[in-house]
């Protein structure tokens, strides 16, 4: 042992004479600077100019007929928009996780769109994500609308997920199979609060002296199974996806104001998504997207009329549609594109009554863009919208919209790669 | 009891045995790097290349196929210098695959193993598509090839070592081919020296500086973006004052603009491979680079 201590002492009589020869360089700024840790920060601009046959006005008095879409302040309006500001940040936070953040800026309101982390060491080909994110279910869900083709959201999601699209917190685990084709299953349990189809907040029942409870727990559980395969210069991507989550929704009903509404019950969504994409030489490609929703609901539908008596009633949806789009990539800069959609099946049954109401509900969409580098586009689109209803009298009338936006998106920063 | 444990033994051997007779699989983001790992690991090791060598090396499109080879893989070799910032990293996050992970001994940056040239003092996006580490297209110096050859020999030592003295005389057998390669190339491209030419983008400036050729402008005005008339004006001003002999086209950008010049000018258009499958006659890495040679001398 002793010798061990002078051995060390000896050594290091010879390292500390050669340390010190080292010219030591004097560290530039603080000695405590993190400065090179600083993650990935991007910030992305959407402007538009908007031009529609109809007045904001009666704009915002459109709706779905048989979905429940709110549209009081429907956007964009007309002229001038500034859509948003995102600001994203990503970092490996150390080598196990790595994280993820979206915030969401808009003139007056500042939101945390995603907030996530990522598991990389996970072994056997799983990966654990938890935090606020956008759900995997179907194809263009998980994609922020910067990615997109077009300028809006398609209209089946739209009208089954809200303007915000299915965007909860909760937990991911997916796992990747170990075979040569491409397999990927993915299962989330998310907390289940969306506008549009799922709800976790009861609300009492004055009359009845009881309340629709609020759900404990995950409200909602979304499962999918992607595979892709090429075939020659194309790849095939399939994405099978299903959600099943409790609804719960409620309008000025438990204030007992006239007219108000609630709806306690569950609601299954299952989707099928294909995306081709085929490459003709090193610049131009073709891209095929189509995505097909089927939503039934189930449960039972609160009202209070003018007499404040809650009237209830049982209430059975079963609807569905679709979107198809093509998008050609012409040149090094120029991409334009088709998108046809359609709410299709729309089969409300109230108390074994089934509503009259109207179905194939389509929508007409072209746009042609100009990416003067991949930092910066400018798209010119134009909707054709025969979707959207108007209310007089109980009497149902479909009003043709035009939608012409100019819409002008950048991205500056350290901004991520796209995915496939 | 003890049959029950023999058994288990020889199963356990006989898996292990399995495991180890199973080649390294590796993932190579471009097939210039598929190739040098097969001319190193020969029947040891299974390739697998992502990027077409025709296709533009900056904007590969991330096939969802190539998640699962990622998935499946003992090591990922890519380029590095940037080169894959806009298709790699949503791969690599999702295929869940740890061992390959950036930090990982799965996981190889061949830049790091050369010396990379124009690093710039300071970067902006008004400068087009710029690579604060540097021009990434250092593959396309021959005498580059080597210590990245000598980086995937110890690296696939390092990951099979019991395969180590295969892996040292194939790396051997190649770097003493390649020696001789040189050796050719150099005195091939001799009678260049000086030249003056005009590339479309900087594919090729570890090449032509390799063997001291001097470069006029490129048809690009900026990294990445398309010639503008404006900039073809400028260019037609400098050729004009201080001719050039060649404008070097790749395969995979249009070739308007420097056909154009050449035929004002009179300069000669060569279209050049820059990787492994770039046009036919390049099907390795040795005819790459004798088909560099052979287009621009011939």
């Amino acid at each position: 042992m002793r010798r061990n201590i002078l051995l060390l002492f000896l050594l290091s009589l010879f390292v500390m004479p050669a340390r010190s020869q080292e010219a030591p360089t004097p560290a530039q700024g603080s000695p405590f600077s993190q400065a090179k840790f600083v993650p990935d920060i991007s910030l992305i601009l959407d402007c538009s100019y908007l031009h529609r046959n109809i007045s904001d006005e009666q704009n915002s008095g459109l709706f779905l007929p048989g979905y429940v879409v709110s549209r009081e302040d429907a956007l964009p309006r007309e002229s001038f928009n500034l859509n948003y500001a995102e600001i994203t940040f990503y970092s490996v936070v150390d080598p196990y996780f790595e994280l993820f953040a979206v915030c969401h800026l808009s003139e007056e309101h500042f939101h945390l769109e995603e907030a996530y982390w990522l598991t990389k060491k996970l072994p056997a080909g799983l990966q654990l994500k938890a935090g606020k994110f956008l759900s995997s279910f179907g194809r263009i869900n998980e994609l922020h609308t910067h990615y997109w083709d077009f300028a809006d959201r398609p209209l089946v999601h739209q009208a089954m997920f809200g303007e915000e699209g299915l965007n909860e917190i909760g937990a991911r685990i997916t796992w990747v199979a170990p075979t040569e084709i491409y397999l990927l299953a993915g299962g989330e349990m998310l907390m289940g609060a969306n506008e549009a189809s799922f709800g976790r907040t009861g609300f009492p029942l004055p009359q009845e002296k009881r309340s629709i409870s609020s759900v404990k727990g995950p409200g909602l559980f979304v499962g999918y199974l992607e595979s892709s395969v090429d075939i020659g210069d194309a790849s095939v991507l399939v994405r099978l996806s299903g959600a099943h989550g409790t609804t719960r929704s409620e309008e000025d009903f438990s204030s007992g104001a006239p007219m108000g509404r609630a709806f306690a019950g569950s609601t299954t969504v299952l989707g099928g998504a294909l995306t081709v994409k085929h490459t003709l030489d090193a610049i131009r490609y073709i891209s095929l997207q189509s995505e097909y929703l089927w939503r039934h609901t189930d449960g039972t539908s609160y009202f209070n009329d003018f007499t404040q008596q809650v009237q209830q009633s049982a209430l059975d949806n079963r609807q569905s549609g679709l979107y198809a789009q093509a998008v050609m990539k012409f040149d090094l800069r120029v991409r334009g594109g088709l998108r046809f959609d359609l709410l299709q099946g729309n089969e409300v049954t109230e108390n074994g009554q089934r509503r009259d109401l109207p179905e194939n509900l389509p929508r007409f969409s072209g746009m042609i863009e100009f990416n003067p580098t991949e930092f910066s586009r400018v798209r010119l689109q134009y909707n054709y919208d025969l979707s959207r209803y108007s209310e007089t009298n109980q009497q149902l009338n479909r009003m043709t919209v035009h939608e012409l936006s100019l819409q002008v998106n950048l991205a500056i920063g350290a901004h991520g790669a796209h995915s496939f | 009891m003890k049959r029950y444990l023999s058994t288990f033994l020889i199963c356990a051997a006989f898996l292990s045995f399995l495991a180890s007779a199973r080649p390294l699989h590796v993932v190579a983001a471009y097939p210039y790097i598929g190739d040098l790992v097969e001319k190193i690991g020969g029947s040891n090791v299974r390739v697998f290349s992502l990027a077409r060598g025709d296709y533009n090396p900056h904007v590969i499109i991330p096939r969802p196929s190539f998640i699962a080879h990622i998935r499946g893989a003992d090591l990922l070799i890519i380029s590095g210098a940037q080169l894959e910032i806009g298709w790699m990293p949503p791969l690599l996050r999702q295929a869940n695959n740890p061992a390959v992970q950036t930090g990982e001994p799965g996981f190889m940056d061949l830049s790091q193993y050369v010396t990379l040239i124009d690093v710039p003092t300071s970067v902006s996006r008004e400068q087009g598509d710029v690579h604060p580490e540097g021009n990434p297209h250092f593959y396309l110096d021959p005498e580059n090839i080597l210590p990245i050859a000598k980086a995937i020999k110890d690296k696939l030592i390092q990951l099979d070592s019991r395969n180590a003295s295969y892996y040292e005389s194939r790396y051997r057998e190649f770097s003493d081919l390649w020696g001789k390669k040189l050796v050719e190339w150099t005195q091939k491209m001799a009678p260049l020296r000086n030249t003056r030419v005009v590339e479309y983008h900087k594919n090729y400036d570890y090449f032509l500086r390799r063997y001291k050729l001097q470069i006029a402008g490129t048809v690009e005005p900026l990294p990445g973006i398309p010639p503008t008339s404006k900039h073809i004006e400028h260019l037609e001003a400098v050729l004009t004052a201080a001719p050039a002999r060649f404008i070097l086209q790749d395969v995979y950008n249009p070739d308007d603009a420097s056909r154009h010049l050449a035929e004002k000018l009179n300069m000669k258009l060569v279209v050049l491979p820059h990787d492994v499958g770039s046009v036919k006659e390049t099907n390795s890495i040795f005819s790459l680079f004798d088909e560099l040679v052979r287009r621009m001398t011939e």
